[in-house]
């Protein structure tokens, strides 16, 4: 299917994109309390005594833990710039990277099938589901580390069915789903801060606070882990379900006239959603409307078959977050904000633009 | 594809009855119907009589209550979807699609229940979209966006939509209600030459009797839910079943130069209750 049009808008959006991205890795990997140069940076990255010893290199992506079990050698001290950037300052970009195409894969497939301009993850309460299925646990039990991305989408998934369940009425409109999507939003938003108070140590208190509201600071090699594999399976299942969420978006009837069973199949896309933004919840905490943005932009340009509206997620969503990264990270340096603030900020500016340009908003 | 290909064909509806909800009243009320194969039919009859409804049973977009619908010496309900939707198209009376969709996109979702999930398109594929654009004349638009278009055009895309599912059996609910004259003919046109030229079997929702009477082989007239007469235009258009269908008053005029029909509503008859009996 060959549209020109929108295939040339297309390499536009992967090559700004990537730009972007290219930028803010390089703002992440310079700047911090240990200053250096782009140079040194550059130096780091590519230091042969990680390159050139897949030892080094599987002991620092993988742990010190499953290192030491599949038998690798103690490694050589490496030079401190090398340490920084590898242990502290590559995998948050990694992560950030990650994080991006979720959450942006999310919202194209909740905007989707919910044929709803206003779906996203955060809106359609999945985010505060996820996040406050992680604080119980947190709280409650911190052992259960490496399961959190599933935790994560339990919660996210219970909260997606209870906001369909509020909003059915033979059917669901835009509008009852972004209104039960706040109504659940609010109640996991009250629980998660009335949790804070069960917690009896203040540095929990403090590390929650910056998780609700979104944060990569201190994210490691564990949580790009965590998340690497989830995002795998996203972009898999995603350009997957592209035609599925093509016909979807022709409305049910079309669709159903297709030979497509509508509901099972919403439902197994939302699954997908889920998975994306669970993931992304248990490494980076509630960073709000990048699931929203990046869509609606991409989509703007690129048109909405899906196979191209993805294409373009996969490096637009990485940009908006990774760029609002390094923007929380040089705003009011030395002092680091989390992400989500900054994403917050820009959501609202956007839904301002939004109501302007649109009379009739909420409908695709 | 002719259909001497499929010796097989056939279409047709018993006893069904079907409401959209069960705290609603029933919409169909033990209506039997048998579509003519390789011919146009026209379900005609006043506003609420069923006719969308109909349509819809017989596409298995609606689950009746009771009766059944046989496709093809098969009951409907046995098809798996995606053999159905190769079987048969519909175009409702509404449609939503992404704005900036093209023709050509949109006609290329057609082919949806021919292909596997990672399968990619066939030559054969292409060529169903290209007859498709050619018969509905979309061609030169193919690269128009959706959003673009004027309304008769939008229903001739997405009548292409359809044609590229291969289907025998069309259905199309109101296809011409909003349009003006000139589109109304290039629809009711592409009708004619898709029987003639390709046998399939039409099945239409027709508001205007005139049109009706002009292309339809059969027609079919619903009040309150049930069928209440059927045959060929001459058979149906006539002032008695008019006034039992319609409750109006017409007079019936044979017009010339197409040898057609055409119905003249004069005025409302008296209360048609004690007239109405059901066949």
């Amino acid at each position: 299917m060959p549209t020109k049009r929108h295939a040339g808008a297309l390499i536009g959006v992967l090559a700004v994109s990537a730009a972007i991205i290219a930028l803010a890795a390089l703002v992440q990997v310079t700047a911090g309390s240990y200053g250096m140069t782009w140079r040194q940076a550059f130096g780091a990255l590519f230091d042969g005594n990680v390159w050139g010893r897949p030892e080094v290199l599987l002991r620092l992506i993988l742990g010190e833990s499953a290192a030491h079990s599949l038998g690798l050698h103690e490694a050589e001290p490496l030079a401190t710039t090398t340490l920084i950037v590898w242990n502290v300052r590559l995998p948050r970009v990694l992560a950030g990277l990650m994080v991006g195409i979720n959450l942006a894969f999310s919202g194209s497939i909740l905007q989707a099938i919910t044929r709803n301009e206003l779906a996203s993850p955060y809106l359609l309460g999945v985010s505060s589901g996820a996040g406050l299925a992680i604080l119980i646990v947190l709280v409650i039990t911190p052992a259960l580390g490496p399961f959190l991305p599933m935790i994560a989408m339990a919660g996210g998934a219970a909260a997606f069915l209870i906001v369909y369940l509020i909003a059915w009425n033979h059917g669901t409109s835009p509008v009852r789903l972004v209104l039960a999507g706040v109504i659940v939003a609010a109640i996991a938003g009250s629980l998660q801060t009335g949790i804070f108070f069960l917690a009896k140590d203040l540095s929990v208190v403090q590390n929650a606070l910056a998780w609700t509201a979104g944060s990569l600071t201190g994210a490691g090699w564990e949580q790009v882990r965590l998340i690497a594999p989830w995002t795998l399976v996203t972009i898999v299942l995603g350009f997957s379900g592209a035609r599925y969420l093509d016909v979807l978006s022709l409305g049910d009837p079309a669709a159903k006239a297709l030979g497509q069973p509508v509901e099972r199949t919403r439902f197994l896309l939302a699954g997908i959603a889920i998975i994306a933004a669970g993931s992304s919840v248990a490494v980076a905490g509630l960073v709000g409307f990048v699931g929203l943005i990046v869509p609606h932009v991409v989509r703007g340009m690129v048109g909405s078959l899906h196979r191209r509206l993805l294409t373009g997620c996969l490096l637009a969503g990485p940009a908006l977050l990774m760029s609002a990264d390094a923007t929380a990270r040089l705003l009011f340096n030395p002092v680091q904000v989390p992400v989500g603030i900054v994403t917050g900020l820009l959501g609202g500016v956007f839904f301002l633009y939004l109501m302007r340009r649109r009379r009739e908003i909420g409908k695709l | 594809m002719s259909t001497s290909d499929h010796p097989i064909r056939c279409l047709s509806g018993a006893d069904l009855r079907a409401r959209y909800n069960a705290t609603e009243p029933v919409v169909i009320d033990g209506a039997s119907i048998e579509i003519p194969v390789g011919r146009i039919s026209v379900l005609i009859g006043p506003n609420g009589s069923g006719k969308s409804t109909l349509l819809k049973l017989l596409a298995r977009q609606l689950e009746p209550e009771a009766g059944r619908v046989i496709l093809d010496r098969r009951e409907i309900t046995e098809l798996p979807s995606w053999e159905l939707a190769r079987k048969l198209g519909i175009l409702f009376q509404e449609n939503v699609a992404p704005h900036d969709l093209t023709v050509e996109e949109l006609t290329y979702h057609g082919r949806h229940p021919h292909r596997r999930m990672f399968e990619s398109l066939t030559p054969e594929d292409h060529t169903a979209v290209e007859e498709a654009l050619r018969l509905t004349d979309m061609d030169p638009l193919r690269d128009r966006p959706i959003g673009h278009l004027s309304a008769g055009q939008r229903q001739l895309a997405w009548i292409a939509l359809a044609l590229a599912q291969s289907p025998h059996y069309l259905f199309l609910d109101e296809p011409t209600t909003f349009l003006d004259p000139a589109h109304q003919f290039d629809i009711m046109d592409l009708v004619l030459r898709l029987k003639r030229e390709l046998g399939k079997t039409l099945v239409l929702v027709l508001h205007d009797l005139n049109l009706a009477a002009r292309y339809a082989d059969h027609l079919f007239a619903l009040r309150d839910g049930k069928i209440v007469a059927s045959g060929t235009p001459a058979e149906i258009l006539t002032p008695e079943t008019l006034r039992r269908v319609f409750d109006i008053e017409a007079r019936i005029i044979r017009e010339e130069e197409t040898g057609t029909f055409l119905c003249v509503p004069v005025k409302k008859a008296p209360p048609a209750s004690s007239l109405f009996t059901t066949t």
